[in-house]
């Protein structure tokens, strides 16, 4: 599903040029849940931006479903990205303005999904995540780990192929963050592929592969199941 | 999708009310300004519009070449109308305006009409005022016919028909019949009449002005036929004026042209003055008030919006993540500018209802009767808004729209420095203005005093002026009203400073003993006139009933008289004879120059003559004590002298300065225009503090945490803006000096702009700059440091 090769990333400020991605190449099948470790600083989150199509890399390729996407420009980026990709944040990422339901159906709207259906399907998905009581609640009135099954929805509701979640348990405590990850696998298991950075072994614990990097570079690939 | 924006848009709204107060109420009050201004620009364009063949009308006016001066006339000779409509087949009719002062009786009642206007019959052949009743053919063919307008019409007849019934004119002593009824003509007409009086009424015999051809009255009006073109006609007239009166001007020395004057250009382009005169370039000069003022509306939203654009950041982020594509966010951010846009404009419609009153009393005209008057009025508005929701909603919504979703996520939101500069530049541009139009405030407020205060040559306090339409009673008036307490001295006069007065063709000895020929001012006085107003005699000696002589041969003429003449000083004008409307005499004595008209006039060579018939004005100086209860006493006589008669007075100080009640009137507009900039200004300024401060806040908090005080922070906060506001001074500084000093140039009596008005302008700018930016930095520099740091 997703095969990257040599893949680059440079930051530069008014003198210094940081690498923050250094010829990295790997490969994640569909339906595989991929954690990846390393220290901060090391290019995790560069590299899930790059993954997520909200970033473009300086050089090297990324195939996405067998397609190059490394040239994309913005629109073409944010098209496939509607489609295919669901984003769960450490910082939930919730719009404050708007209700639960709201936040939950935004991804719908984008795609062009009809009112009546967006209902429908919004109204499953908060079934799903045990949240339907809180839907006409905004943000501030929920907690943490209720914030999070809401930005877990939201990036489920369209149905992505894939799911990136940049440390999703960062914020919560040890009950909803098991809670969370419960739900990240129940996904995968319903045919959702799942890449995950995280600082947290146990969270790792819950995927099948962990790639471990170091100054944008891989140093370890550990299988797990 | 749509439903969505305009929801959070809405929530966004209501939730940081206090910022959107700032925007909307800023938004709100720039359109109404901008809207009035627009009301008013559009009123003064839509003068003389109304009438069908206005392409084809014109006024017929004249140069007269005197040996002294050249005149630019208004007006053309009594027979000049009549006779082109007669000699040249093009002009399909003419018609001759003569507008005068009547005093109308029926019965018991008795008004002066002070828009009593004679017109040819073919009047209504030419303008279309409206006849409610009555033939326009008709209604002014005869002698002693009237038109009256609808609320003349009531004043006389209440619900009676007014049709067929008589109006006694006093000092004419005819009875005339109304033959017609016409709407009040509206306000954006530079001809105005309550009444009409037919002009053969005036021109009979055995009145001769229709061969007058050295007799200047009436304003002359023709319609062309289709298709003539002016200047050819206009070229005609040389020859035309030569076959008529050739002879004539040769003998009086006065050489005139005629010209054409397209009527939709009398009111605003003319140059040569009337009753009711617009001005063009005040027209130009609100303009662009108006436009800046909407400009500084819209910076200040653009200013504001951008800096809510942090707290934005986040939501632009996940929306982007989510899915949104660029041009979708565009089109949110742009919706919602609109809808504040909206808001503004339905608070605008508010305001405006609220605030045309009092501006048309600033404007001092009817600019609206209010805005649902005219539905146009409020699509402009709309569309206005609209616009400005566009044109201001664009940057920010590009600005929001392009932030990198992750970067904003994680809080890592830094704007370039361009948006930065930008936003520095629009407040710049915003202060110049608001500088500029305090500079001009000031300047004119100064200009104002100058003339209020301006040693005008003579003694216009506790002077009462009474108008009696006729020289018949003022000897009996004079007598009783001198024996009153209070009244210190009394005179007749034809005329008295600030008011109009004869101009009469005149040759007078010059220096070379040749006898000069010139148009000259003329005022008809007694021997009490010129001590009564105090006018200095520098040579010769003042009228006098000593010698009998001065009531039939004696003229008094003013400096610029004796500068005209070629007299080296005034004694060297005494003795000089002079000819002048069938009088002849020597000139007896010379006074100090007055400033008998405003001092936006040079003062002009005058003559003064004695002749009791024909003055009509009593000039009373009464004490400065119990003047109410002395001007009681003067009413009680007037009563009993000429019972039924109106009462008609003006103090002197009050009617003089009345000369500058369009100056005022541009004066009050104008500072009320400034203060509204000013505060508009502030408004971004203050918005733009808070951008700022939230930008620094953790930059604050390390300063306050490594030991800075809460002054050198608002030092720190506030210098940044300061120094735009100077910079806007020294941009605004030259721009309202040559825009000052060119609206300076219309007066022939000016102050010099000091340079204590850019200084004052300035400290002003400055000093609300301070308090307006310190409000945000003081609150910035309290707030506790650790708050600030841990929130990064």
């Amino acid at each position: 599903m997703i095969k990257i090769t040599n893949l680059e990333k440079y930051y530069k400020t008014e003198e210094v040029q940081t690498i923050a991605l250094n010829k990295l190449s790997f490969e994640v099948k569909e339906g595989e849940f991929a954690a990846i470790m390393g220290p901060s600083g090391c290019g995790k989150s560069t590299l899930l931006n790059i993954l997520g199509l909200l970033d473009d890399p300086d050089g090297g390729s990324y195939l996405f479903n067998g397609i190059e996407v490394a040239g994309y420009n913005e629109r073409k980026r944010a098209q496939l990205r509607k489609h295919n990709i669901g984003f769960v944040f450490q910082s939930f990422n919730l719009i404050d303005e708007l209700s639960v339901f709201e936040n939950v159906e935004l991804p719908l709207i984008y795609t062009g999904v009809k009112p009546a259906e967006r209902k429908e399907r919004v109204h499953a998905v908060l079934e799903k995540m045990q949240i339907m009581h809180r839907r006409k609640h905004f943000p501030q009135q929920l907690s943490g780990g209720q914030q999070q099954r809401v930005a877990v929805a939201r990036a489920v509701v369209n149905n992505p192929k894939l799911i990136l979640a940049d440390e999703p348990t960062g914020n919560l405590d040890s009950s909803n963050g098991n809670e969370v990850m419960d739900l990240l696998t129940e996904l995968n298991e319903a045919g959702t592929t799942i890449i995950m950075v995280t600082h947290s072994e146990h969270d790792a614990k819950f995927s099948h592969r962990i790639i471990r990097m170091l100054d944008g570079q891989k140093v370890t690939e550990n299988v797990l199941v | 999708m749509f439903k969505n924006y305009f929801k959070i848009a809405w929530r966004n709204i209501w939730r940081h009310r206090g910022f959107s107060f700032l925007n909307i109420s800023g938004l709100a009050i720039g359109m109404t300004a901008g809207f009035l201004v627009l009301l008013y620009v559009n009123f003064e364009l839509s003068y003389d519009e109304m009438h069908e063949k206005g392409d084809r009308i014109y006024r017929v006016v004249a140069d007269i070449d005197t040996p002294s001066e050249k005149i630019e006339a208004n007006m053309a000779a009594w027979p000049v109308g009549p006779n082109l409509q007669r000699e040249f087949p093009e002009i399909i009719a003419a018609t001759r305006v003569l507008t005068a002062e009547l005093p109308v009786q029926r019965g018991s009642l008795k008004f002066v009409e002070p828009l009593a206007v004679a017109v040819d019959s073919t009047f209504f052949e030419i303008f279309d005022f409206q006849l409610l009743e009555g033939d326009k053919d008709e209604v002014l063919t005869n002698p002693n016919s009237l038109v009256l307008s609808e609320t003349t019409a009531k004043k006389y007849f209440g619900e009676e028909d007014p049709m067929g019934k008589t109006l006694k004119i006093q000092d004419q002593g005819i009875a005339a019949k109304v033959t017609g009824i016409m709407k009040d003509i509206p306000e954006n007409s530079h001809i105005q009449a309550d009444l009409l009086i037919s002009m053969i009424t005036i021109t009979q015999p055995p009145n001769d002005y229709d061969v007058q051809w050295g007799n200047y009255g009436p304003s002359i009006y023709i319609l062309t036929s289709k298709g003539t073109s002016a200047e050819s006609l206009q070229s005609k007239f040389p020859a035309f004026l030569e076959e008529k009166t050739g002879d004539g001007m040769r003998e009086d020395k006065m050489f005139v042209s005629l010209f054409l004057e397209p009527l939709n250009e009398v009111y605003l382009h003319s140059t040569r003055g009337g009753a009711i005169t617009g001005s063009m370039s005040n027209v130009y000069i609100f303009s662009i008030i108006g436009l800046f003022i909407l400009l500084i509306a819209a910076i200040n939203f653009i200013n504001l919006t951008t800096a809510r654009s942090v707290e934005r950041a986040k939501e632009v982020g996940i929306r982007k993540v989510v899915g949104a594509e660029k041009n979708q966010l565009v089109l949110q951010f742009m919706g919602e500018s609109i809808i504040i846009c909206l808001i503004a404009f339905v608070l605008t419609v508010g305001l405006t209802t609220l605030s045309l009153p009092y501006f048309n009393t600033l404007a001092g005209k009817t600019v609206s009767s209010g805005i649902f008057s005219n539905p146009e009025n409020i699509a402009y508005l709309l569309l206005l808004a609209l616009g400005i929701g566009l044109v201001a909603g664009i940057y920010p919504a590009i600005v929001l729209s392009s932030f990198r979703p992750l970067r904003v996520l994680k809080g890592q939101f830094a704007s370039g420095n361009k948006g930065i500069l930008l936003r520095k530049g629009l407040v710049i541009t915003q202060f110049t203005i608001s500088i500029a139009l305090i500079i001009g405030t000031i300047v004119i407020y100064n200009q104002m005093q100058f003339m209020r205060n301006q040693e005008l040559g003579f003694d216009k306090s506790q002077t009462i002026i009474l108008d009696t339409d006729s020289s018949l009673i003022l000897e009996p008036l004079k007598n009783e009203i001198s024996l009153l307490r209070g009244v210190i001295s009394t005179s007749f006069g034809s005329s008295v400073p600030g008011a109009g007065n004869n101009a009469a063709y005149s040759e007078i000895e010059n220096i070379n003993g040749d006898m000069q020929v010139a148009n000259l001012d003329l005022y008809f006085v007694d021997d009490a006139y010129i001590p009564q107003f105090n006018f200095k005699v520098v040579a010769g000696r003042a009228f006098s009933k000593d010698f009998a002589s001065d009531s039939t041969q004696a003229m008094i003429i003013n400096e610029k008289a004796v500068q005209l003449l070629g007299y080296n000083n005034p004694e060297g004008a005494i003795g000089a004879k002079y000819d002048q409307w069938g009088s002849k005499g020597q000139i007896i004595g010379v006074v100090q120059d007055f400033h008998f008209r405003s001092l936006q006039e040079e003062i002009k060579p005058l003559t003064m003559r004695m002749d009791r018939n024909a003055t009509n004005l009593l000039v009373i100086k009464a004490h400065p004590q119990n003047l109410k209860q002395t001007l009681a006493s003067i009413e009680n006589t007037w009563n009993t002298i000429v019972p039924g008669e109106p009462f008609n007075y003006y103090f002197m100080d009050e009617f003089f300065d009345r000369q500058y009640r369009t100056e005022e009137r541009f004066g009050n507009l104008f500072l009320n225009f400034a203060l509204l900039a000013i505060f508009i200004s502030c408004l971004g300024l203050l918005g733009l503090t808070a951008y700022s401060t939230i930008q620094r806040k953790r930059e604050i908090g390390i300063r306050k945490v490594i030991g800075a005080s809460v002054s050198s922070i608002v030092n720190l906060l506030s210098k940044e803006f300061i120094k735009l506001v100077a910079i806007a001074f020294l941009i605004a500084t030259p721009i309202a000096w040559y825009a000052m000093h060119n609206w300076l140039e219309d007066f022939a009596y000016r102050i010099e702009i000091n340079w204590f008005v850019f200084v004052l302008a300035g400290l002003m700018a400055i000093l609300i700059a301070i308090v307006t930016v310190s409000f945000q930095a003081i609150k910035a520099a309290i707030a506790n440091p650790v708050k600030s740091l841990r929130t990064e």
